[in-house]
């Protein structure tokens, strides 16, 4: 089993020595590769419970453990891919792994990946508060 | 019976889809998620991005002269080519291209109406090929300061009380919200409006399809409703100038106000600036009503 972190460097590899655009063309399949929500999910989203409220796309998101091991769930609008690719790359590292682990998650993570800079500025600010989030999830979860 | 006052900026969904190989024309998407372009684009359409492609990396400003040159010539752009903008968002981003097409003096400048939604909801083609055109030769004009208001010639329009509209959501307008809960701060050490300024969220000019309101609805809400002129000289702002651009251009285009200026610096330069007046609340306060700090305080000697 290989860790949250171990997991992360790996992807964020995969998008090391892509141009802009192949590294926009890997988030959309990431972001096609979100599960659809449970019905239990929906039924919360349908709740509103779930709702980030600072992102300006609709994004559901919720951070759950059961058994120690973390579990990312979210739902994000299809007219926001890269939000969607993203959300879709911290489940994969996350989902299955100690709770602890997710506080690991680097913040330099945009900038390994060279996605700083395709975005821009602002709409990187906007993910690394999506991470901040998902951390702060977890945070607050029993890792026993 | 009442009509837009220049029609011609904007074409149908139809139309595109009818110009799709004319080398006369050059389709642009400009979006707020670059992924969407990639994901999938009009047939034959180059992404123009605002933050990278159009923002000066190192001052606060527009790319220059020369950049713009360049990166016309390089999307295949001459002076000549009828340009046609679309995107995601009603168009929000494609009308902030649009607005710096126009300042470099771009002639054909198109809208196309709805976006990427009304594209969408027709069941249109959406394409993954990668565009590649001849480099075209393009000489641009200087910037056109008669669109483009920058941060001293606010001042002084509203101290004189002209036409003011903030375009943010009621929530900015009154200072409540300055930045999204739990997000970084993106600038503004100040919350509020400029005072004078009316609040007509930008969304207000759109349809559900992501369409134009029509010439009637406009007129009722600019015109009709907050007694605004269309021959007295207006400015629009936001919080970096963008959504302010597609009021920007409706006021200009659909409405015919023949003297109306986005402020792209917006409130993450006034709401940093020492000393200007602010109002807050739903109300717009009057230039005369305004807090004047500046006023108040005796100059130094």
């Amino acid at each position: 089993m290989t860790s949250v972190t171990d997991r992360l460097d790996g992807i964020i590899e995969e998008f090391t020595d892509l141009d802009s655009r192949e590294k926009l063309q890997l988030l959309v399949d990431f972001a096609n590769g979100l599960p659809p929500l449970s019905p239990e999910h929906a039924a919360r989203k349908a709740a509103d419970n779930g709702r980030v409220h600072e992102c300006q796309t609709p994004v559901f998101l919720w951070t759950e453990v059961e058994g120690g091991a973390a579990r990312l769930v979210a739902e994000v609008a299809p007219e926001a891919p890269t939000v969607k690719g993203f959300v879709a790359i911290l489940a994969e590292a996350i989902n299955g792994r100690p709770v602890a682990e997710v506080a690991a998650i680097s913040d330099e993570m945009l900038e390994r990946m060279g996605l700083a800079e395709v975005l821009g500025m602002l709409r990187a600010r906007g993910l690394r508060a999506i991470v901040a989030r998902v951390k702060r999830g977890f945070a607050g979860l029993p890792t026993g | 019976m009442a009509a837009y006052v220049h029609p011609e900026v904007l074409v149908s969904t139809d139309w595109v889809a009818e110009h799709l190989s004319d080398s006369q024309v050059r389709i642009v998407e400009s979006d707020e998620d670059r992924a969407l372009y990639v994901q999938g684009h009009v047939q034959g359409a180059v992404e123009i991005d605002w933050m990278t492609d159009l923002q000066d990396a190192t001052c606060r400003d527009y790319i220059d002269k020369a950049a713009f040159e360049k990166l016309c010539a390089e999307r295949g752009i001459s002076n000549d080519t009828t340009v046609v903008f679309y995107g995601d968002k009603n168009n929000w981003w494609a009308c902030y291209a649009f607005w710096v097409f126009k300042l470099y003096g771009h002639d054909k400048c198109r809208i196309m109406d709805g976006g990427r939604k009304k594209w969408e909801l027709d069941g249109r083609a959406w394409s993954t090929d990668r565009v590649d055109y001849p480099r075209a030769h393009y000489t641009a004009n200087e910037q056109d300061g008669s669109i483009r208001a920058l941060r001293d010639e606010v001042l002084k329009h509203q101290k004189a009380g002209k036409q003011l509209l903030d375009v943010r959501s009621p929530e900015e307008y009154r200072g409540e919200r300055m930045h999204m809960p739990d997000y970084p701060n993106e600038g503004a050490v100040r919350g509020g409006h400029i005072p004078g300024a009316h609040n007509v969220p930008w969304p207000m000019n759109c349809n559900e399809d992501g369409t134009f309101k029509s010439a009637k609805e406009l007129e009722k809400l600019y015109i009709k409703e907050l007694k605004m002129k269309r021959r007295s000289p207006t400015i629009a702002y936001c919080r970096i100038g963008e959504r302010s651009s597609l009021t920007w251009f409706v006021l200009k285009y659909l409405l015919g106000f023949g003297n109306v200026k986005n402020y792209d610096g917006s409130w993450l330069e006034w709401g940093n600036c020492v000393r200007v007046p602010i109002a807050k609340g739903g109300e717009p306060g009057g230039a005369a009503a305004a807090p004047s700090a500046a006023a108040s305080v005796a100059p130094s000697a």
